[in-house]
C-alpha cells in the first residue's frame, strides 16, 4: 500500500507541478503583474478650463416664486433665460408687466408667448408683483 | 476716527432701499455674493449675475477690483486662449478697416492710466416710487478704479474716421441669455465727440492687474462718465456709424429718460424718450455705515462724489432733514473723471438719533433733488440726496 501511495502521490505531485507550469504560462497565476508602458509623449498643456472666473453656476426653483395660480407656467417661461430674483425685484402694474413682456420679446428674444398664456403670465405677475412702494408716486390721481 | 464706534448694522435693511421715502423696512439683508476673487456684494441677480458695491464697501479712494460692482446683460463668454491674440474689429465709415490683435494693440498704441467712473445707467433706481422695471440699484453700481488702456481715439484714428462717421456702436463676446450668439446681448455706443475724448480707451488692466474675465478680459471698453452699459465688456467690434447706433439697448425706453415728464407708474411713450448722455450729479457717505451706533456725539464721515461729465462743485451736509446745511471739504479729482472725495466733521447737538443728508452740486450748480425725480419705466436717473441713519448713544 506504501509502495503505490508514493506512486500516487508522485503522479499527483508531478500533475499538479504540469498544471502549476501550464496556468503560469498563460498568465492565470499573474494577473496583477506590471506590464511595461512606454512614456506616453508630453501633452501641450492642460486644458484650460472655460468656466475659470466665471460666476457660480445658478439654478432657481419653482418655489422660488410665491405660490399662487399660473406660477409653474410663470416660471419656466421667465427662468429660460434669467433668475427669478430679476422677477421679484419690482412690483409693476398689469399694463408695466404687460409692457415688460414686450421688452423680453423685442430686445431679449423671448419666443413669443400664445394670447392665452401671456394673459395668464399677466395674471400671475400682477396678483403677486403689485406696485409696493407706497409713497407720493404710487397713488397717484393721475393713474387709473 | 477712535471716537466712532461703527458696528456694522447686520440686521439692517439693504442699504439704501429703505432710505427711499416710504418704503418697508425689510426682513433680512441683501444676499451676499461667493465669488473668487470678489468681494460680498450685495446680489441684485444670480442670472445674469449683476451685484452692487454697499456703500461702505465704496470706501477706498481707488475701488479694488474685488469691489468693483457687476453687471451683465447675457452670459459671461469663453475667453480661453492667448489673450494677445484676441482680435478686435474696426470698420463702417473708416477709410481703413482694422482687424486688430490685442498684442498689436498693446505693442502700436501708447498705454495710458486713469481712474475713471463706471456706473450702471440705472444706479440709484430703487428710490423711485413707484417701481421702476429692472435691477433695484440702491447707489451701489458704481466705482472708481484705476484703469490701464490705449485711447480709443488713437485707434479710430489709425483707421481713418471718414467724414460720415458721427456715432460707435461696439459689440462683445458675450451671448444673450437665450444662448444666442448670432446676436449681442447688448450693444450700445456714443457719439464721435465722446468716444474720442483722451479718457475714453480700450482697457486691458484694471487696478494694475490683467483684466479680470467677469470685468470683460481681455480688453473691454471704459468711457467714463456714460452709463457703463457703453463701456462694453469682451469689446470685439467696433462698428463705425454714419447714424445714431441702433443696436439692442439704444431704443425703446431702454438708457433714456422722458422729454416730458410722465406720470410716475404709467407706461409712458417712446416716442418722447432722449439717450441719457452724461450720468447725473451724486454723493455717497461711505463712512459711517448706515445703521451704525456712535459713542460720541463727535460724527467724522466721509464719502465720494461726482456728476458724469462734470465735476463736483460743492457737498453739503445736513442732520436736521435738509432744515441747514454745512459744507463738506471736496478733494480735487485724481484726475478728470475720477470720483472726489468729501469728508466733513460734525458735532450732534445730542445724543439719539439722526439721519445724515449729503447733497452733491455740480460745476453747473445742478444739484440732487429730495426725491428720485423724472421717472421712467426702466428707471434711469435716479439721485437723490444720500442718507445714512446713526444712533448715538451717551
Amino acid at each position: 500500500m506504501s509502495q503505490i501511495n508514493i506512486i500516487h502521490a508522485a503522479v499527483i505531485g508531478l500533475t499538479a507541478t504540469f498544471l502549476l507550469l501550464a496556468f503560469d504560462r498563460a498568465g492565470e497565476l499573474r494577473k496583477d503583474q506590471y506590464v511595461y508602458v512606454p512614456p506616453a509623449p508630453k501633452v501641450a498643456a492642460a486644458a484650460v478650463d472655460p468656466d475659470k472666473g466665471k460666476p457660480p453656476p445658478h439654478n432657481d426653483k419653482v418655489e422660488d416664486l410665491p405660490e399662487g395660480k399660473n406660477r409653474e407656467l410663470t416660471f419656466y417661461t421667465c427662468t429660460a433665460c434669467h433668475g427669478v430674483a430679476l422677477i421679484k425685484a419690482q412690483g409693476l402694474t398689469r399694463e408695466l408687466w404687460d409692457s415688460t413682456l414686450d421688452l423680453m420679446v423685442e430686445k431679449h428674444r423671448m419666443p413669443p408667448i400664445k394670447a392665452e398664456e401671456r394673459v395668464e403670465i399677466l395674471d400671475y405677475l400682477a396678483e403677486q408683483f403689485p406696485p409696493r412702494r407706497k409713497g407720493r408716486g404710487a397713488d397717484n390721481p393721475f393713474l387709473k | 476716527m477712535a471716537t466712532v464706534g461703527a458696528s456694522l448694522g447686520a440686521s439692517l435693511p439693504p442699504v439704501g432701499s429703505a432710505l427711499a421715502q416710504g418704503a418697508p423696512a425689510a426682513a433680512k439683508g441683501p444676499k451676499l455674493l461667493e465669488m473668487e476673487g470678489k468681494a460680498k456684494l450685495a446680489v441684485l441677480g444670480d442670472k445674469p449675475l449683476v451685484a452692487e458695491t454697499q456703500a461702505e464697501l465704496l470706501d477706498d479712494n481707488v475701488t479694488p477690483t474685488n469691489k468693483l460692482f457687476i453687471r451683465n446683460n447675457g452670459q459671461v463668454p469663453d475667453v480661453t486662449g492667448d489673450p494677445k491674440a484676441w482680435k478686435v474689429k474696426i470698420d463702417g465709415e473708416v477709410n481703413t478697416p482694422l482687424e486688430i490683435t490685442v498684442g498689436d494693440l498693446m505693442s502700436k498704441f501708447p498705454a495710458v492710466t486713469y481712474q475713471l467712473m463706471l456706473e450702471c445707467g440705472g444706479n440709484g433706481r430703487s428710490f423711485f416710487s413707484p417701481d421702476a422695471r429692472g435691477n433695484q440699484w440702491t447707489n451701489g453700481g458704481a466705482g472708481c478704479p484705476m484703469w490701464t488702456g490705449v485711447r480709443l481715439a488713437d485707434v479710430l484714428k489709425s483707421a481713418g474716421l471718414k467724414s460720415s462717421a458721427v456715432y460707435i456702436g461696439s459689440y462683445g463676446a458675450d451671448p444673450t441669455l437665450a444662448g444666442d450668439t448670432d446676436k449681442p446681448s447688448i450693444s450700445r455706443g456714443v457719439p464721435i465727440a465722446k468716444a474720442m475724448e483722451e479718457h475714453s480707451l480700450i482697457a486691458f488692466k484694471l487696478n494694475g492687474q490683467d483684466m479680470p474675465l467677469i470685468h470683460g478680459a481681455p480688453v473691454r471698453l471704459v468711457i467714463p462718465g456714460w452709463p457703463a452699459s457703453v463701456s462694453t465688456k469682451w469689446l470685439n467690434r467696433i462698428w463705425v456709424r454714419d447714424k445714431e447706433h441702433d443696436g439692442p439697448g439704444m431704443g425703446g425706453f431702454s438708457y433714456r429718460v422722458p422729454k416730458t415728464p410722465i406720470v410716475p407708474g404709467s407706461k409712458g411713450n417712446e416716442k418722447d424718450m432722449a439717450i441719457l448722455e452724461s450720468m447725473p450729479v451724486r454723493s455717497v457717505i461711505t463712512f459711517p455705515a448706515d445703521g451704525s451706533k456712535l459713542t460720541s456725539r463727535k460724527l467724522d464721515l466721509r464719502g465720494h462724489a461726482w456728476a458724469g461729465d462734470f465735476d463736483i462743485k460743492t457737498v453739503d451736509i445736513s442732520t436736521d432733514y435738509g432744515v441747514t446745511w454745512k459744507p463738506a471739504k471736496v478733494d480735487a479729482p485724481a484726475n478728470k473723471y475720477a470720483w472726489q472725495n468729501f469728508s466733513a466733521s460734525i458735532e450732534l447737538p445730542t445724543t439719539g438719533y439722526y439721519e445724515v443728508w449729503a447733497k452733491a452740486t455740480d460745476s453747473k450748480g445742478v444739484t440732487q433733488p429730495f426725491q428720485a425725480a423724472n421717472w421712467n419705466p426702466q428707471g434711469y436717473g435716479a439721485n437723490p440726496i444720500n442718507r445714512i441713519r446713526v444712533l448715538v448713544e451717551s
